[in-house]
């Protein structure tokens, strides 16, 4: 049962919010016609779920294309040349340097540095 | 009736009361905004095949946690800006012509007293503890049956019950003569 004093609570607090000014009731209306707009319009964020995993598969990407990008132009050129530099000093049939006469110390060098 | 017109009826009808409910958990008008606004779009996107008589206990299950989500998060907001230096107030809305405009005509006596009464009592609403105010608002002013206010708190209806009466004694005492002196 319902008392005096619920009743005239009821009645101030109903007071209150029909008191609401214009700024707050706009914004209620403007609220519910959003609310609303996601019921018509449901298939038009479909995409949102899917941001998560799209976002960690182009960092993960980016990371491979940025580690790949960093490492070989550097590293392997110089890999092959090293090779290709103590292939060539080491072959027999390969021309012979020394024999130049130009700057025998400098072959010297450059043998004791590859096989350092 | 369509679904989207239904839904659009039960949240006119609602979105005055969810508000006050709102603000006087919150006590700020922006975040109250905010609350029912996500409340009217988790109901829309999450439940609006439900039977319509399951909106309104469902509505008001959705604002309360949101309003319990907020007040947890702006103690914890709180507890950093203690740090921090203070700021001034917003007053952002202080020139808008709407948010200045008269929404309701009364005569002024009656007026006068509305004012005092509705002050009075919204400021012993805020000061009950959040448990009492929820079975408050959700029973006399939203005007939820026991069970209906039960669903809405996620709790039982004898904790309903007595989180109501303690609520009704303790504004009664601070409201009794302010409300004698209502017509």
């Amino acid at each position: 049962m319902t008392t005096e004093f619920e009743k005239r609570s009821q009645e101030v607090l109903e007071e209150s919010a029909g008191r609401l000014d214009g700024r707050t009731r706009s914004r209620l209306t403007q609220a519910r016609h959003a609310a609303l707009a996601e019921l018509e319009h449901p298939a038009r964020n479909w995409w949102r779920s899917y941001v998560p995993a799209g976002a960690a598969a182009a960092v993960a990407v980016l990371a491979v294309v940025l580690w790949s990008g960093q490492s070989n132009p550097m590293k392997a050129p110089q890999a092959a040349n090293s090779v290709e530099d103590l292939e060539l000093l080491a072959d027999a049939e390969a021309p012979d340097f020394a024999d130049d006469g130009e700057d025998p110390e400098f072959y010297e060098w450059a043998v004791g540095e590859v096989e350092s | 009736m369509t679904t989207s017109r239904a839904l659009d009826q039960f949240l006119a009808s609602v979105e005055k009361r969810a508000f006050k409910i709102a603000q006087l958990g919150l006590r700020n008008d922006d975040d109250a905004l905010d609350a029912v606004q996500d409340s009217m779009m988790k109901l829309v996107q999450s439940y609006a095949s439900r039977a319509v008589e399951e909106w309104r206990p469902l509505f008001y299950r959705i604002l309360a946690n949101r309003i319990r989500d907020m007040q947890r998060r702006r103690t914890v907001r709180g507890r950093i800006m203690a740090w921090l230096p203070v700021r001034d107030a917003e007053d952002d809305d202080e020139s808008d012509p709407i948010a200045q405009a008269p929404s309701h005509d009364a005569g002024p006596a009656r007026r006068l007293e509305l004012d005092e009464a509705i002050g009075v009592l919204e400021t012993a609403v805020i000061e009950l503890p959040p448990r009492q105010q929820q079975a408050f608002l959700l029973r006399n002013f939203e005007g939820l049956d026991v069970a209906e206010t039960a669903s809405a708190m996620g709790c039982s209806e004898g904790s309903v019950k007595t989180h109501y009466f303690r609520a009704l004694e303790s504004l009664r005492a601070k409201l009794g003569d302010v409300f004698e002196g209502l017509k």
